[in-house]
């Protein structure tokens, strides 16, 4: 079985995308960014819930979806990246480690996978210049979604 | 001669100023050991009379600042410290050491989150002491520290930062908005007062050189950081 969650800053709000950037975009554009963790698994999906609350979420200031689902549906694109599946994730690997330790944990984790999630919004957005100055093709797979809907 | 204190500085992969923290608390009177995570076990905590989370990148910040540091002390000693703050004990910590005592509820309830910049940020900041503490006794009631962090801006839910300030559980404010910080509140500390956290750094302001003006003279021996080190020792 597969699941993803995707979670979000409570506290955040749309940032300059210039700061993304290494030179000034020709239009004004803002973005978000978000962290999605895709989970292939066996066993208990409520207990699946409770290790993602207990160690992925801080209930304070964030929040979790798991539909799948874009979260804004005004964007420009959306960029997902992550690290190869030759490349060492240390964020990944820091995770399993925990998994691995704990006695009961009621579901067998397969796989995980983690991406870094960024909604574009704005007219005029290029998103080969956010693939060339974020993405890193030496360690990242990547992948752009054109206009998420109306 | 009167037998000196102890303190235990814990040390989580990425922990990264516990050498300099040991010699400021040494130098106002502690015997300090620093035990890595991996070799703590809950009757560490029977022999010591102050338990230190000094500053760094613990686990390398991810997911949040001190999730793993949280999850992993948790599984060493599972309640050990609230039993150990409940017999009298001693908490301190600094920078990702406030961010770990936030993830642990050792401090009231609150996280601390990205800057509102989104960067990290390294700079002198001025601080102006909220309430009485007895880790903050021997400073001035303003006063400065350096600060270094990326998530350091403190949120409560609804008006929790409000009430903290309101009621002396935010000790320490910034005098300006160094990191959108809620209410500007840069320590907190526990009803008890012997559980306090703050987001600058004492340890790298313990002498006057430290300071980045060369003619600083707010104080002929030492840097404010030197005495809430020397507050510490008095209270303990």
């Amino acid at each position: 079985m597969t699941k993803t969650y995707e979670i979000t800053g409570k506290f955040e709000s749309e940032g300059n995308a210039q700061s993304l950037l290494y030179a000034p975009p020709a239009h004004p554009l803002t973005f978000r960014r978000t962290t999605r963790y895709l989970f292939e698994y066996d066993g208990s999906e409520a207990a699946l819930d409770a290790f993602v609350q207990k160690v992925l979420v801080d209930p304070i200031s964030q929040e979790y979806h798991n539909d799948g689902l874009p979260l804004w549906d005004n964007t420009t694109f959306i960029l997902d990246y992550g690290m190869k599946g030759g490349a060492l994730d240390l964020e990944k690997e820091t995770i399993l480690n925990y998994y691995r330790k704990l006695a009961a944990p009621g579901f067998e984790l397969k796989k995980l996978t983690l991406k870094t999630r960024i909604y574009v919004f704005g007219e005029g957005a290029d998103s080969s210049v956010f693939v060339r100055d974020i993405v890193n093709p030496a360690i990242h797979t990547w992948e752009v979604v054109l206009k998420t809907a109306a | 001669m009167a037998k000196r204190p102890h303190a235990l500085l814990l040390k989580y992969p990425g922990t990264n100023c516990d050498a300099e923290t040991s010699r400021a608390l040494e130098a106002v009177g502690f015997e300090t050991q620093v035990l890595p995570i991996a070799l703590l076990e809950s009757h560490a905590l029977d022999n010591t009379q102050l338990v230190v989370f000094s500053g760094g990148f613990s686990y390398g910040d991810y997911v949040m600042s001190g999730r793993f540091a949280k999850l992993n002390t948790l599984a060493k000693v599972g309640d050990g410290l609230q039993q150990f703050v409940s017999r009298g004990g001693h908490v301190l910590g600094i920078c990702n050491g406030f961010q770990i005592l936030t993830q642990l509820h050792l401090l009231p309830e609150g996280s601390l989150i990205h800057n509102t910049s989104g960067r990290f940020i390294c700079r002198w900041a001025g601080l102006k002491k909220n309430a009485a503490s007895p880790y903050l006794h021997a400073l001035p009631d303003e006063f400065e520290l350096p600060v270094a962090h990326a998530e350091g801006r403190f949120v409560g839910i609804d008006d929790a930062a409000g009430q903290y300030v309101q009621n002396g559980r935010a000790a320490l404010l910034y005098t300006s908005d160094v990191n959108g910080s809620s209410q500007q509140i840069a320590g907190l500390q526990d009803e008890t007062g012997r559980v306090f956290g703050l987001m600058p750094h004492p340890e790298r302001f313990t002498a006057k050189q430290h300071h980045y003006d060369p003619d600083w003279n707010g104080d002929a021996d030492h840097g404010w950081g030197y005495y809430m080190f020397k507050s510490v020792r008095e209270a303990v």
